[in-house]
């Protein structure tokens, strides 16, 4: 088991999204409850989800999950009869936690690894949008260590800092025709190793609900002397660029979180999520040979965007839990900037799940998450591409968790 | 161990569940309105019989316009289209344009690619290429204008014509017209009219044989061809003739190029001095246009008798290198009158209308279509092919959806487009 579990840490993890690139897996629990858990300590993701409600959980553990996530997108050109589809690629996004330091102090201790961004949207090479684009894979994983602090016995504040390792990889036909009549191609990769900050509090109120807010900071990934690879015609080779500059803005996101508790068994926890978007106002190539392909900007300008979550978690015996969870997630992209890599709209997500406690320390935790994206009919004011986006996810999740 | 299978099997289960639940779209169903398909025949010059890069050639002829409005016109009943092919073991056609590379200054380097011609021996001046023979369904002849199309000696006098017809230069009989409408037909598309003041622009005015069809006998000849082709039924589509001075041909040499050019050597050069078409000699403006063929001509700057060619009132650029003011004009005016004809006599007759001379306005002053940026650029706007007129695949497919849109909004059919991204443009070596 450990092996496996060390495999799917290890292997290179590909990733779909939940709002734009923004991906909201980081717990199974909370993933089978539509992604709410800001205001609740269910496990080891709290620090993830609210590093103040880190100092509340009542045992130590270590855990660590998968989520394969499906992702299938349908386009059709307006005026053509023809339906393609993006190619099936399974994305698997990682999350991995530990909670440290004994419950029965103020402060504890944590670590998360987590993957809040990513996106792997491959099409057909030679699809109606390949000099848009043909693939783009993304992804930041985040490395948190944290610190929870509980003020009083009712008050946790938490937080850490935030080392996000990047990774992009964008290809796309570049509108060159080479001798034997095929379009030239471009490849473009990079990393990015950038800082950032998720801090949070965590209230238990008199009343019996449970209240979080946390912020977790942007982070700007910052691409330098990326690998630009132009296959193109041998007349124009000398002429191409061979690196780039680029940035990404991975918005920050602020959230507030309740939990509600009507029975002993029962746990509510309802979120909203207000992600600033607004920062991504472009994105933009900067090449270091401009004899043929000028520098790139191409707009994007996202605004901020809300998701809301609820989610239900029933002990229905001493072994199993059930879970089930609802959420609506707005758009960031506004009307004519539908790009094809993440072809967003407002989704609905549905999800359920359930865990079984196999004995006192060792937990799974299973959950599937079901998102529908909005049919959404555009024409992109930057390319001309006109059409009908229609996206649909499937996204089984484990973990399993080791308590002490 | 075991849970851990049972774990495994319910994920690949899911999965494979997964894999069967695409998203859908709404269904489309294309309908064919109140037109007939099934018999389309294409009617026109150069740009219909996929005329490029100064040739017809095989490549050319399998992306014409109408070849790709007839694929998509088997969507709501069209049926098969036949286009006179150039067999493979004859592929170069009549030899056309190929890209070798840039030279050091950066100009392009082209060349005639004409290794397996299907040229037959001439009839006095007029080449010959081998016949065709079999089903025809696009009757495009390079370089017929509208006043051929009643010529019967036509067939002796045009090649591209004489290959289509049975009989050989010079015995033909049977004029344009009266050839294309011979078989019937339920629909057709009619784009003639361009080589009608064409050969007097690219000719920079200069040739004599080569002057603009009459206004009237435009009008007059555009209301017979459309009664001819109608008069049976048959639906069909028009074209209007696009501005052959927003073409690539007359805007790659400029005024300001060729100082530039001079200036690189000779800096104190301030007037390029031109012979007009009515014989006078004047210094070059920015409303003159020069043509395309100057580019590689290798003669500005160039002395005879000790005088730079181009660069003294004594040895100006000649008449046929240059569309002066004056005559462009009469090019525009013409264009004009042509269009004008053309866009009433669709709608007397109730046929759709292209208008091709405002879609490559549009599509020349520089778009983005499916993110690929094209313009009137000569090479690099992906839409005009190497002879600065005739159009790229990508070009031609363009048109080919103007046409279907066209189609479907008079007829209220839905032929779907083609995806013109599956479409070249200039090849590059």
């Amino acid at each position: 088991m450990k092996k496996i579990l060390l495999s799917f840490l290890l292997a290179v993890p590909i990733l779909g999204y939940s709002q734009s690139f923004q991906v909201n897996l980081q717990g199974q629990k909370q993933t089978a409850m539509g992604g709410a858990g800001t205001g609740v300590a269910l496990d080891e993701a709290a620090v993830f989800f609210n590093p103040g409600a880190v100092s509340f959980l009542k045992k130590n553990g270590i855990q660590a999950g998968i989520s394969p996530l499906y992702l299938k997108t349908a386009f059709r050109e307006n005026g053509s009869n023809i339906t393609e589809y993006n190619k099936d690629k399974i994305a698997t996004p990682v999350m991995g936690y530990a909670v440290f330091g004994s419950p029965a102090n103020r402060l504890r201790f944590g670590i998360g690894i987590y993957t809040p961004f990513g996106g792997a949207m491959h099409w057909k090479e030679d699809w109606t949008g390949k000099y848009t684009v043909t693939s783009l894979d993304l992804q930041a994983i985040y490395i948190q260590p944290t610190l929870s602090l509980k003020i009083t016995d009712n008050i946790g504040i938490g937080g850490g800092l935030v080392y996000s390792l990047g990774k992009v990889d964008l290809r796309r036909a570049v509108p060159i025709t080479k001798s034997n009549g095929e379009a030239s191609t471009a490849k473009l990769k990079g990393d990015a190793k950038d800082f950032g900050w998720n801090a949070g509090i965590y209230v238990q109120t008199v009343s019996g609900v449970s209240i979080g807010i946390t912020h977790r900071s942007q982070i700007t990934a910052t691409v330098k002397n990326g690998d630009a690879i132009f296959d193109v015609p041998d007349a124009l080779k000398a002429s191409m660029p061979t690196k780039f500059n680029a940035e990404l803005p991975l918005p920050a996101t602020t959230s507030i979180g309740l939990g509600f508790y009507p029975s002993e068994k029962t746990t509510i926890a309802v979120d909203a999520n207000w992600v600033h978007w607004s920062k991504y106002k472009e994105l933009a190539f900067d090449y270091d040979n401009n004899a043929r392909i000028p520098d790139t900007k191409s707009p994007r300008n996202y605004h901020d965007a809300a998701a809301l979550r609820l989610g239900i978690q029933n002990q229905t015996t001493t072994r199993l839990a059930l879970r089930a969870g609802i959420a609506y997630a707005f758009t960031p992209v506004g009307k004519g900037y539908v790009t094809p890599e993440v072809p967003d709209a407002n989704r609905l997500l549905l999800s359920a799940g359930l865990g079984f406690k196999a004995s006192e320390r060792f937990l799974i935790d299973l959950s599937f998450l079901y998102e529908n994206v909005k049919a959404r009919n555009e024409t992109n004011i930057e390319t001309g591409l006109s059409g009908e986006f229609k996206t649909a996810a499937y996204i089984p999740g484990i973990s399993f968790s080791y308590k002490w | 161990m075991k849970s851990n299978f049972i774990y495994k099997s319910i994920f690949a289960v899911a999965l494979l569940g997964m894999a069967s639940c695409k998203p859908e779209l709404k269904e489309i169903t294309p309908t064919k309105g109140s037109a007939d398909f099934s018999r389309y025949i294409a009617v026109g010059n150069s740009l219909t019989s996929g005329y490029a890069d100064n040739g017809l050639f095989l490549d050319g002829q399998k992306n014409s316009y109408p070849g790709m409005i007839a694929e998509q016109m088997k969507a709501v009943g069209g049926g098969s289209f036949s286009t006179p092919f150039f067999k493979d073991s004859e592929a170069d056609g009549s030899g056309h344009l190929v890209l070798k590379g840039f030279d050091a200054k950066g100009l392009p380097q082209i060349v005639m690619q004409n290794t397996n011609l299907a040229v037959r021996p001439e009839s006095g001046a007029v080449t010959l290429f081998t016949k065709y023979t079999g089903d025809l369904n696009n009757y495009g002849v390079p370089g017929i204008k509208l006043l051929h199309i009643t010529v019967p000696q036509y067939g002796n006098l045009n090649g591209f014509y004489e290959r289509l017809l049975p009989g050989n230069a010079p015995g033909n009989t049977t004029p344009y017209l009266d050839f294309v409408t011979a078989n019937p037909y339920t629909f057709f598309s009619m784009w003639l009219g361009n080589n009608d003041i064409l050969g007097y622009a690219s000719s920079g005015g200069a040739n004599p044989a080569d002057q603009p069809t009459p206004k009237a006998t435009f009008t007059a000849l555009y209301n017979l061809a459309a009664n001819k082709m109608t008069d049976k039924g048959a639906k069909g589509v028009v074209a209007t003739i696009p501005d052959v001075l927003g073409t690539p041909y007359f805007n790659t040499v400029t005024l300001a190029s060729i100082l530039a050019t001079v200036q690189a050597t000779a800096p104190t050069v301030t007037a390029i001095y031109i012979k007009t078409g009515a014989n006078v000699t004047r210094a070059a403006t920015a409303q003159d246009y020069f043509v395309l063929p100057l580019l590689s001509a290798g003669v500005i700057g160039v002395p005879t008798g000790g005088i730079p060619y181009g660069l003294h009132p004594l040895n100006p650029i000649e008449s046929k290198w240059v569309l002066d003011k004056d005559e462009a004009a009469i090019v525009a005016d013409y264009t004009n009158a042509y269009n004008t004809t053309i866009k009433s006599v669709a709608a007397a007759k109730g046929l759709a209308l292209v208008d091709a001379y405002a879609l490559l306005k549009e599509y020349g002053a520089g778009k983005d279509v499916n993110g690929v940026r094209v313009s009137a650029a000569f090479i690099t706007g992906n839409i005009f092919s190497l002879d600065g007129i005739h159009l790229t695949p990508l070009g031609y497919s363009i048109v080919a959806n103007e046409f279907i849109r066209s189609i479907n909004s008079k007829y209220g059919s839905s032929i779907p487009i083609v995806d013109v991204t599956k479409y070249r443009g200039v090849k590059f070596p």
